[in-house]
């Protein structure tokens, strides 16, 4: 935690509920999309929509570094991922715990929606571990193996 | 397909799902609930109850507003002073020469100057208090950075509106954290500034000595070649004073343009004192060795020195300029500077190109001043003969600051008394990066002629000798 004189416009836009809102609408309407097509069952369905959102989670909150936007810190964003930037990288704001509770509730109703399957369960389980995992204040700043480290 | 779905079956599937679908379910509900039950941390609200308050106000013991200061400190003594500190001042009432400012070419006295900025005053005001950026542009700003780019032979210039903010501005707006930056432990406290705010790994140098710059630059190409990965991301800065203001020493350019080439790295000058002041027209160091400003990737120079203006400028390409139009910080929210300031400045740079001669006069006068000053029995004058900037200092003296200090100080004030204006350096020297010798900061001025020169050293001797006499006495 350290003090945020000026405000990372990177990260600042997520602190708003109607941003949650449309986060939330965003994966219900590619939900819906997904169901509009009927040769795919609907528990293919859930699978895509909790498979789609965590990769595309991961890649936009834990891959992506730095900020587009010039902050007065000197550099310091530049090696820090969009989900580390989140208020300042101050653990257990309530923005961080709402972003952490979705992919567990979209993982829960994937897996009642395909019948507990177990190929269905393997494949959500684990795209579900690739965004929970970078999520927690233990891996803060870790770099697994060096990988996208600079 | 989706036919065949019912919500019964769902439910079906959910009673006879198995057991470690079920566990880790449950796991993630209570892990998600624990987290939501957890207080937040609000980050913009931290609210102080009755009782904290008071805590904290009883703890707090304000600072005296003027510390304990031994009666016979500098700052308790102010010299007062009269009118332009030009050739000569007026200290306390008396007129004497002036060897104590920063006045090299003397245009402080120069009258067209004047006109220029009192004609300016009389168009513009005196100005507009905005930042470049937010209404504080005019036109003379726009002429006074295409006239410096002109004269320099550079693509562009920024100017800023105080000298001492320019390179601790240009600094930071290029170099960030974890680039590297190779400093010359001699730089002056603007540049120590800088790189302080750059928030950069640092690395000094040992003050103008190109073996120790080569010996940690291959430092660091062994640590990059070790993690390539970091070293793609990493920048590389070599900065250097042009003419070194706490040294009078000129910084060895040509071997600095031959490392940059070699190691990859970019070069900074930083020409507070040179320009203006080496070279046969004043374009400061790189005129000095014949060496292209295009080799050297920013400049940085003071108008507060030679051209007696206020303000200061980065030039170089375009390319590089302008970022610090948005990046710097000194540019882009400190209020621009008075347009009068700036057409005197316009008309002070025309001046140096209508009278080449005076840039002569000034080396010619360093020269001699050096090489007779340096023949005082007692004194060392450290920096280059033809720098304007002399430091006095006294042998013998050991380790003892202090008493170098105070014998410095006696010498100035028995120069003063005898009819010449000298100033001890003064440094803030619990926050300079490396220890500073005492020493007296003589500067020269292309305005002394031979009668004044003659009257300097007389001066400077005879207050040597005295104050190496009555130090002498007092020890028997």
């Amino acid at each position: 935690m350290q003090a945020a004189g000026l405000v990372n416009p990177n990260t600042s836009w997520l602190n708003s509920r109607g941003a949650w809102l449309f986060y939330i609408l965003i994966i219900t309407v590619g939900h819906l999309i997904l169901l509009s097509f009927p040769f795919l069952s609907v528990a293919a369905v859930w699978t895509l929509t909790n498979t789609i959102h965590n990769i595309v989670t991961f890649t936009v909150l834990h891959t992506l570094k730095g900020t587009p936007w010039m902050t007065a810190d000197q550099g310091k964003s530049r090696l820090q991922t969009h989900w580390e930037q989140i208020d300042c990288g101050t653990q257990f704001t309530s923005t961080r715990k709402f972003f952490t509770a979705v992919p567990v509730a979209v993982f829960i109703l994937a897996s009642f929606y395909t019948k507990y399957d177990t190929v269905h369960f393997f494949v959500n389980s684990l795209s579900l571990l690739f965004v929970l995992l970078p999520k927690l204040p233990q891996f803060h700043g870790v770099r697994l193996f060096g990988i996208n480290k600079y | 397909m989706a036919g065949d779905w019912y919500l019964y079956e769902v439910f079906q599937a959910f009673l006879s799902a198995p057991a470690y679908h079920l566990l880790l379910e449950a796991f993630l509900v209570l892990w998600i609930l624990r987290l939501i039950l957890t207080k937040s941390y609000k980050p913009h609200k931290t609210r102080l109850g009755a009782k904290e308050k008071e805590e904290l106000i009883a703890e707090w013991t304000p600072e005296p507003l003027v510390p304990d200061t031994p009666s016979d400190h500098y700052t308790l003594h102010p010299r007062v002073v009269d009118g332009k500190p030009g050739k000569t001042v007026t200290i306390n009432g008396k007129k004497i020469l002036n060897m104590g400012t920063l006045n090299f070419l003397n245009m402080i006295e120069n009258k067209a100057m004047e006109e220029a900025a009192i004609t300016s005053l009389k168009t513009y005001g005196v100005g507009s208090c905005g930042p470049r950026g937010f209404y504080g542009t005019v036109d003379a700003h726009l002429q006074l950075e295409d006239k410096l780019a002109k004269f320099l032979g550079v693509e562009e210039a920024v100017l800023y509106s105080f000298g001492f903010s320019t390179i601790s501005s240009a600094i930071p707006a290029y170099a960030k954290r974890g680039d590297v930056l190779f400093v010359d432990a001699g730089v002056s406290f603007a540049i120590q500034q800088g790189i302080a705010a750059s928030r950069s790994h640092v690395r000094y140098f040992k003050h103008n000595d190109v073996d120790d710059l080569k010996r940690l630059l291959q430092l660091q190409a062994d640590t990059d070649s070790k993690h390539p990965k970091r070293a793609r991301v990493i920048r590389k800065f070599v900065i250097v004073e042009g003419l070194y203001l706490n040294y009078g020493d000129i910084c060895p350019l040509p071997e600095l343009v031959a490392i940059k080439q070699e190691y990859c790295v970019r070069l900074f000058v930083e020409e507070s004192l040179s320009f203006g002041v080496l070279g046969a027209s004043g374009k400061g160091v790189t005129e000095h060795f014949g060496i292209s400003v295009d080799e050297v990737d920013l400049i940085c120079g003071s108008l507060e020195n030679a051209l007696a203006a206020i303000g200061g400028f980065c030039c170089g390409k375009s390319y590089v300029i302008d970022h610090q139009r948005l990046s710097g910080l000194g540019y882009c929210f400190s209020a621009s500077m008075p347009p009068m300031i700036a057409s005197a400045a316009i008309t002070s740079l025309e001046q140096l190109e209508n009278n080449p001669d005076i840039f002569s006069a000034l080396v010619r006068n360093s020269r001699w001043l050096h090489e007779k000053i340096s023949s005082i029995p007692g004194v060392e004058v450290g920096g280059d003969p033809i720098s304007p900037v002399k430091h006095i200092s006294l042998k013998d003296c050991g380790e003892n600051g202090e008493q170098e200090t105070r014998m410095l100080e006696e010498i100035v004030q028995e120069a003063e008394n005898q009819g010449v204006a000298l100033t001890v350096a003064r440094y803030l020297h619990n926050e300079e990066a490396h220890p500073l010798r005492p020493s007296i900061r003589l500067a020269v001025s292309s305005s002394l002629t031979q009668p004044d020169l003659t009257l300097a050293l007389r001066v400077i001797s005879n207050a040597c000798a005295s104050v190496h006499r009555r130090d002498l006495d007092a020890v028997e």
